[in-house]
């Protein structure tokens, strides 16, 4: 039991045994609930809601009356969940940075390739987000949405995307750190 | 109802399980990209591995049926791969 909880407190987990867990959620989450996991779709349903609350005929079209319905779904309750979960997680680490010195910015890999300044790191994730989310909606999923969820039933799909993620990230990240790949 | 907070507490599962394999992480997600950090590509198999057996093995018991599995649209699946690689190297998502 002691072995178990000091084990919950280590920050990094072996990629493998939370890959466990992950598998596990996957399951219960097809046996007890009958969806998939996903987190991108969430913020579509959110921008959903607003969107028709502020500028309806906008957002009277296909993708938001069939594809992606709006309002507090399954997929926003997931994504409430993952927030805390994390959150969890890293409290039960020691690594919580709530209000600390360089919360906002503590990647040491990143500010040496993009330089420290802190709006930079925030300004590239805020880009880099809406290409994700973009792609997400074309793919039908993100990682978790397609490749983890859809592979686990052996979609088409998942490895058709999991093959094009890796062929563009693998690129970019070429492109990103040039002679220091 | 009660599907939204099971969805609530899966999410946290799901959230603890990337936190604890350092998935929330920026060098974790691009150093797979590199070749120097295997973690994504570790987790993401051995997920895929359990979940794969877990629902394959349930199914054929008769206990689960499977949900509406994602749509195969080769091209969007692809070029939606493409673009999502590229936030995904940059954002550390």
């Amino acid at each position: 039991m002691k072995a178990i909880l000091n084990y919950i407190r280590k920050e990094t987990w072996s990629p493998y045994v939370a890959g466990i867990l992950m598998g596990l959620v996957g399951i219960m989450a097809v046996w007890l609930s009958d969806s998939l996991l996903g987190a991108s779709g969430a913020f579509e349903n959110l921008v959903g809601m607003i969107g028709q609350a502020f500028v309806p005929e906008a957002f009277d079209n296909m993708y938001f009356n069939f594809i992606m319905p709006p309002g507090i779904t399954y997929g926003v309750m997931m994504l409430v969940g993952l927030f805390f979960g994390g959150l969890i997680g890293a409290a039960t680490s020691g690594t919580l940075k709530w209000g600390k010195k360089d919360a906002a910015n503590s990647d040491e890999q990143w500010k040496r390739i993009f330089g420290p300044q802190t709006w930079k790191r925030w300004l590239l994730a805020f880009l880099g987000a809406i290409v994700l989310e973009y792609a997400a909606g074309i793919a039908g999923g993100c990682t978790s949405g397609l490749a983890i969820s859809g592979g686990m039933l052996l979609a088409p799909a998942a490895f058709l995307f999991i093959a094009a993620m890796f062929a563009s990230g693998i690129l970019t990240a070429l492109i990103v750190y040039r002679r220091r790949y | 109802m009660g599907n939204l907070i099971l969805a609530l507490i899966l999410g946290a599962f799901f959230g603890f399980a990337l936190n604890k394999a350092g998935l929330t992480k920026y060098n974790k997600i691009v150093n797979v990209f590199r070749f120097t950090d295997m973690a994504v590509l570790q987790f993401m198999m051995t997920a895929l591995v359990v979940a794969m057996i877990g629902l394959y093995g349930l199914r054929a018991l008769g206990v689960l049926e499977f949900p509406n599995i994602p749509g195969t649209y080769i091209v969007g699946n692809v070029i939606g791969g493409l673009i999502f690689g590229i936030g995904m190297a940059l954002t550390g998502y």
